[in-house]
């Protein structure tokens, strides 16, 4: 199979990558119609496969689970989860030949040999939904040519997808109609439909491409969001037990201290993060994320040119033949950091103080997503499609850290993420060394403001308020976050 | 002895700038077992945490603990509320949770919580095994924390305070969500903690309390004031009955003759049966009693009929004479149902007002909500004036005293002017007047043609309109019968 987007003329690439349209809400008027009475079957009942299956349902779809003979057998986690909820559940074989779609839920590894079985199952003029490109854009899988191919892809993990639907609202999502399988144009329709059936409809939705989510996900995962995440909360823990922070403390403020940081991020952007700092604080962050970004610009940048030319895929899928060598080597190593080892302590540190003494990584995450998003739009991906792989990640990336820190999270992400993951943080590292020589405790570890008046020279902090705000990231981040809390923040009268 | 055992000197507490205590002075002598009530809102939460120093150390208070009493010295509050986390330390759940299963747990054990307590505290499990057995607990100790009805949370909540014996134990709101049996159970340990020299402060209106109970007390204008017995606390004024809001005397459409129809249904998480077999028939315009003790399977009867529970696929279930799973959506069923639990309660969106909460009964959401049309807007601000919210409207729903959230919490449920009403405990937190004003409310309202399904406890408690009652036990119908006389 070979690389698909590098079958493409220019033309198409740029064409391809550049789609990203922010869709409106009256766009999802038609509700579920498309889908209605159809049959639909989804292969898969982990997370997302559970979750999104059981809000189809209560959407008034009709739902049923195709698990492979062995899973059913064994009666696995995955036959339990679909039975225990009165689900229809059969194999391939019982279920594929009539479906009207079929929902593709399982682990992106394994997305050829499921497409290789499932495939030949399916009806004529069936669909075909992902919820990632990569097996259709890096490993050129080629679907049946009356086949409808369809991408939805929910920005959240598959517990929040149920929580916010049952809430009576959704998580933002990518909708994308693959142009090579749309024999019979119904792909868009059908795949607003199964948007609204899980409730993004509510939450802002984007109509992408297979080739700009492939190109972008891939982008925001291995650098901002789960490399630079692990770097900087790595080198920001050493940096405190090299000056003499207790152990326990430190190893507090970093576990949860990117969730707090980030959580600022979530609400109000990079600005809105800043904003937690005190003035001269936000100076000194502001500079030391200047430096960070002119350091790492070029780290960036070779991550984005190896996913379009299709290096970084060649050479993880090289792996996945060698057994993940490399992977469970590196998985290993991430586990026998200092940071890892040393559990948090039982110490109360209050919400302010994680901005307060752990300013470096309000830094770290300004310089990342910045960065993750100039090298996204410049490579021809559009600023909506950017955002969500940049910015609108990283605090759901940084409450996987909170939770068990960065093996888990290494081991909850995909695959695909976890492998670029450790390339952006092994070459990340070298490239940071005389930066952190001269970085000390009053900016990881102890409060910036301790001791200090708290003036600022008036035009420089305009300045600097400036340069946050006109950032095209929060430009369009802005307008992102109006559609996920339009609900919550129409004013009373 | 003779030195007082709680002496509070003057004591002021602010919130949101006003104060709700204000130079309130308190002397508890030894064997003291003081009943703290009167209106919601005066402030006896407020200074029995100051009193528990569950917000940081109180210099207005002095408590004499006995260095040689065997009893631990301190003060253990067991709040009306609680919060518990899931394994991974968060705490984001939503109301119908329990009923969406997946492999893999989310919360601990109530065992696993048990003996984790036990020995943070340096308890012996053995010794509370009867108790659990007398409240009817035994059976959930293989749950989940999330699984847990609200009274068994309750219970829970109270088998730990109680099985610490502090010098000093205070008790918000006790009695909530626990059924007549357990009440009296509770009732017969905390005698015998007091007799064992655990001092009490139980914060109720109950007229049904512990004998040991031997002084009572009520805030007024931010001073505490003794009174003679339980029915001299003060009360919420006698509230001028409103007239209803009009909106709400209009018949509901209804073309469908049966409401809920369930044939032998059971429900089932792996090996624990929670409904067995269950037939149950609602017909238009029906006033139903469902009563149970705690556990017995009430709230899970109703997550069926709300759309909640995702089992109810592949049931014989028909909801508005509509098979369940022919194709409607769970919000086409909640459209049509006025619902409150003490589950949503607890589960509500932590960031709503009171006027957004209101507002997203119209869409069936937990918090939020579409653009409120204007008519919507109108409705709002008559059941916020009908139910004395008016001032209120701005503030966060979760910093109301509890009564008040309660009554916002009801106005979302009616504002719609739903066909069936399911009111799952709706009364847990009012007090006396505010359940009497509260039970004439609903009455009126199925005099317009509302369908009603109440859950409560208590005889003495209940609306009059009722004319059915099922009784649950252990998942199964026990009782299916009419109610000739009215209730009272």
């Amino acid at each position: 199979m070979a690389n698909y987007f590098n079958t493409l003329p220019l033309r198409e690439q740029l064409n391809q990558l550049g789609i990203a349209e922010f869709m409106n809400s009256s766009e999802f008027a038609d509700g579920v119609e498309a889908l209605k009475g159809k049959k639909i079957v989804i292969v898969g009942a982990g997370a997302q496969g559970l979750n999104q299956g059981l809000n189809l349902r209560d959407s008034g779809l009709n739902i049923s689970y195709a698990l492979r003979k062995e899973a059913i057998e064994q009666k696995r986690d995955s036959w339990k989860n679909a039975t225990d909820n009165n689900f229809t559940v059969g194999t391939y074989e019982e279920l594929i030949p009539t479906a009207d779609l079929v929902i593709n839920l399982t682990p992106d590894k394994q997305h050829t040999s499921v497409v290789n079985a499932v495939m030949p199952l399916m009806k004529q003029g069936a669909t075909l939904s992902y919820s990632h490109g990569f097996n259709i854009v890096e490993e050129g899988m080629q679907i049946r040519k009356d086949i409808t191919v369809i991408m939805v892809a929910p920005k959240c993990p598959g517990s929040e997808v149920r929580a916010e639907y049952l809430r009576g609202f959704g998580v933002p999502t990518l909708i994308a109609v693959h142009p090579e399988n749309d024999p019979q144009g119904k792909g868009l329709a059908e795949a607003k439909a199964y948007c609204v059936g899980t409730g993004g409809h509510r939450a802002g939705v984007l109509k992408s491409s297979f080739v700009a989510e492939v190109k972008s996900d891939l982008m925001g995962e291995q650098t901002i969001l789960c490399g630079l995440l692990q770097t900087g909360s790595i080198l920001s823990f050493d940096k405190m037990i090299a000056k003499g922070i207790d152990a326990g403390y430190a190893s507090k403020l970093v576990q949860y201290g990117v969730e707090v940081i980030t959580e600022a991020l979530k609400h109000g952007g990079v600005t809105g993060m800043l904003d937690r700092l005190s003035n001269p604080a936000k100076v000194k962050a502001f500079e030391l994320s200047e430096e960070l970004k002119g350091i790492m610009r070029p780290l960036f940048q070779k991550h984005q040119d190896d996913i379009m030319s299709g290096e970084f895929s060649k050479t993880m899928m090289e792996d996945w033949n060698n057994g993940d060598a490399n992977l469970l080597k590196w998985r290993a190593e991430t586990g026998e950091t200092a940071f890892e080892k040393t559990p948090a302590g039982d110490v109360k540190i209050a919400e302010q103080e994680y901005f307060d003494n752990y300013l470096l990584m309000v830094a770290f995450v300004r310089a990342g997503v910045e960065l993750a998003f100039e090298t996204m739009v410049e490579a021809g991906i559009k600023p909506e499609s950017a955002y969500y792989e940049s910015l609108h990640e990283t605090p759901l990336i940084a409450n996987t850290i909170a939770r068990k820190k960065l093996f888990e999270m290494n081991r909850v992400i995909s695959d695909t993420a976890e492998y670029g993951c450790y390339l952006f943080d092994q070459a990340c590292k070298p490239l940071l060394k005389d930066f952190m020589t001269k970085i000390d405790t009053d900016v990881v570890g102890k409060n910036f403001n301790a001791g200090k008046d708290a003036g600022v020279d008036n035009v420089k902090l305009v300045q600097i308020n400036e340069v946050l705000r006109n950032h095209p990231v929060e430009v369009v981040g802005r307008e992102l976050r109006k559609a996920m809390t339009a609900m919550k923040t129409i004013k009373t009268i | 002895m003779t030195e007082p055992f709680v002496s509070i000197h003057q004591l002021t507490v602010q919130y949101k700038n006003q104060n709700v205590l204000h130079g309130l002075s308190l002397v508890l002598n030894k064997g003291e077992h003081l009943l703290l009530g009167g209106e919601s809102g005066s402030g006896k939460t407020t200074l029995a945490k100051a009193i528990a120093e569950v917000d940081g150390k109180e210099e207005h208070i002095k408590i004499n603990f006995d260095s040689d009493s065997l009893l631990p010295a301190k003060a253990i509050y067991i709040s009306s509320w609680y919060q518990f986390t899931n394994l991974e330390g968060d705490r984001n759940f939503y109301y119908q949770q329990r009923y969406n299963k997946h492999q893999g747990q989310d919360t601990l054990t109530v065992q696993a919580e048990l003996e984790h307590y036990a020995r943070q505290e340096g308890l012996d499990l053995a010794s509370i095994e009867d108790r659990i057995k007398a409240l009817g607990f035994e059976d959930t100790k293989l749950s989940q924390l999330i699984e847990l009805s609200s009274g068994e949370h309750k219970k829970l909540q109270l088998i730990k305070g109680l099985w610490s014996k502090p010098q000093l134990l205070l008790i918000d709101d006790p009695y909530t969500g626990l059924d007549a049996q357990s009440r009296i159970t509770l009732n017969a340990w905390l005698d015998d903690l007091a007799q064992e020299g655990v001092q009490l402060i139980l914060i109720s209106n109950d007229q049904q309390l512990p004998e040991a109970i031997n002084r009572f007390a009520h805030i007024v204008d931010g001073q505490i004031h003794d009174v003679e017995s339980s029915g001299k606390l003060s009360k919420s004024k006698g509230r001028t009955r409103m007239k209803l809001p009009d909106f709400l005397s209009e018949m509901p459409n209804a073309p469908y003759k049966t409401i809920a129809s369930l044939k032998n249904v059971s429900i089932r998480y792996g090996e624990k049966e929670v409904l067995k077999d269950v037939s149950w028939e609602v017909k238009v315009g029906e006033k139903w009693l469902l009563q149970g003790p705690n556990g017995s399977g009430k709230s899970t009867l109703l997550s069926l009929i709300n759309g909640d529970h995702p089992q109810s696929y592949g049931l014989d279930i028909s909801l508005f004479d509509n098979k369940r799973g022919s194709g409607e959506s769970i919000w086409d069923i909640k459209e049509k149902i006025g619902i409150i639990s003490p589950e949503m309660h607890w589960y509500f969106d932590q960031n709503a007002t009171v006027w957004h909460t209101i507002a997203s009964g119209f869409y069936d959401s937990i918090g939020w909500f579409v653009d409120v049309k204007f008519q919507e807007k109108q409705k709002i601000e008559e059941l916020l004036a009908f139910f004395g919210l008016s001032e209120f409207k701005d503030q966060l729903l979760v910093t109301l005293p509890l009564g008040k959230q309660r009554l916002a919490l009801l106005a979302r449920t009616i504002i719609k002017n739903p066909p069936l009403l399911v009111l799952d405990e709706p009364c847990q937190g009012l007090d006396t007047e505010q359940t009497q004003y509260f039970n004439d409310v609903v009455d009126e309202l199925a005099h317009h043609g509302k369908t009603l399904i109440y859950v409560g406890h208590y005889e003495s408690l209940l609306p009059s309109c009722i004319e059915h009652r099922i009784v649950l036990e252990k998942g199964k119908v026990k009782a299916i019968e009419d109610i000739l006389e009215n209730v009272e």
